[in-house]
């Protein structure tokens, strides 16, 4: 009787998140485009609000768990919060242009155009994005140890320009791009926030999914170089 | 498609697509990885077994398949 091949860890993780993932996706979907009532105001157009803002919101996170993880490797230079804090970037900034496209799209069926430039919470929301994509340029430039310290340090001090985001349509009192989400609460009927905390829940298992996924897959990476200096010592 | 739902259609459609063309990149690293993992496990365990019985004549040694890390 043979053994199967041996699990990486995480591999259960990434199924399981995987899974409720997409259960999750295939729940909103249906809610969205069947059972959310239609805005008097936007008509249809408004049901892009349901994933453009819980997409936002799912990238914020990850940069978030990114600065986390920096602060963690900085404590304790355990290589796995460097996989961590830059798997979560890439999901962020994949995230971040899905916002950026997705909001266009919203502005070109809303305001009649894909991009406002004075509009304090797209422009910040692109700073973000440009940010975070510098991100890897540092990391291609350095190597081992300083490029995990590097990267460290900037996805703590990058996740700076998230509440500058987030407060720049608050503080700039923006006419043009809505804030639903306000110190009194959601600007929204009950019927129309359930299914954007559907929406929310499935984007940030997704999230958590693909950072299991890609978690695995740096893990399998380190086995490799572990197995290729075993073969180098024979 | 009216009232702006060619919109609303669009924009779901480019996230799915976007984050399908990313779990398909992770998915042929990951495979690829794993396939290599099991080729350099299985010349190891070769390696061992010669080792255990040196009388034995020595097979070639095949070089691990896929592309490199």
């Amino acid at each position: 009787m043979t053994e199967g091949p041996a699990r990486m860890p995480g591999e259960r993780a990434a199924v399981i998140w995987g899974s409720i993932a997409t259960l999750l996706v295939v729940v909103s979907t249906i809610g969205i485009f069947l059972v959310a009532p239609e805005d008097a105001d936007q008509g249809v157009i408004q049901r892009i609000f349901y994933f453009h803002v819980a997409i936002a919101i799912a990238s914020l996170v990850a940069f978030a768990v990114a600065c986390v993880a920096g602060i963690l490797y900085l404590r304790t230079r355990n290589d796995r919060w460097d996989d961590v804090g830059e798997a979560s970037i890439r999901i962020g900034l994949l995230f971040s242009v899905l916002v950026v496209i997705t909001g266009s799209i919203w502005a070109k069926a809303s305001w009649g155009t894909w991009w406002v430039w004075s509009d304090p919470r797209l422009v910040t929301y692109l700073i973000v994005v440009l940010i975070y994509a510098a991100y890897f340029v540092l990391r291609s430039s350095a190597e081992d140890d300083r490029k995990m310290r590097y990267s460290a340090i900037y996805a703590i001090a990058g996740f700076a320009s998230v509440p500058l985001s987030f407060y720049s349509v608050r503080v700039a009192e923006s006419f043009v791009h809505p804030v639903v989400f306000t110190s009194g609460g959601a600007n929204m009927p009950g019927s129309m926030l359930i299914w954007f905390v559907v929406s929310q829940a499935a984007m940030l298992a997704l999230f958590i999914a693909l950072l299991e996924v890609d978690l695995v897959g740096r893990r399998s990476e380190r086995a490799l170089r572990r197995l290729a200096l075993r073969l180098e010592g024979t | 498609m009216s009232g702006g739902s060619q919109y609303v259609v669009a924009a779901y459609a480019v996230i799915w697509f976007l984050v399908l063309a990313y779990v398909v990149v992770l998915g042929a690293r990951t495979a690829r990885i794993g396939r290599q993992v099991e080729a350099i496990s299985r010349m190891l365990d070769r390696r061992d077994q010669r080792e255990e019985q040196p009388d034995s004549e020595p097979d070639p040694e095949p070089e691990p398949s896929g592309d490199r890390a």
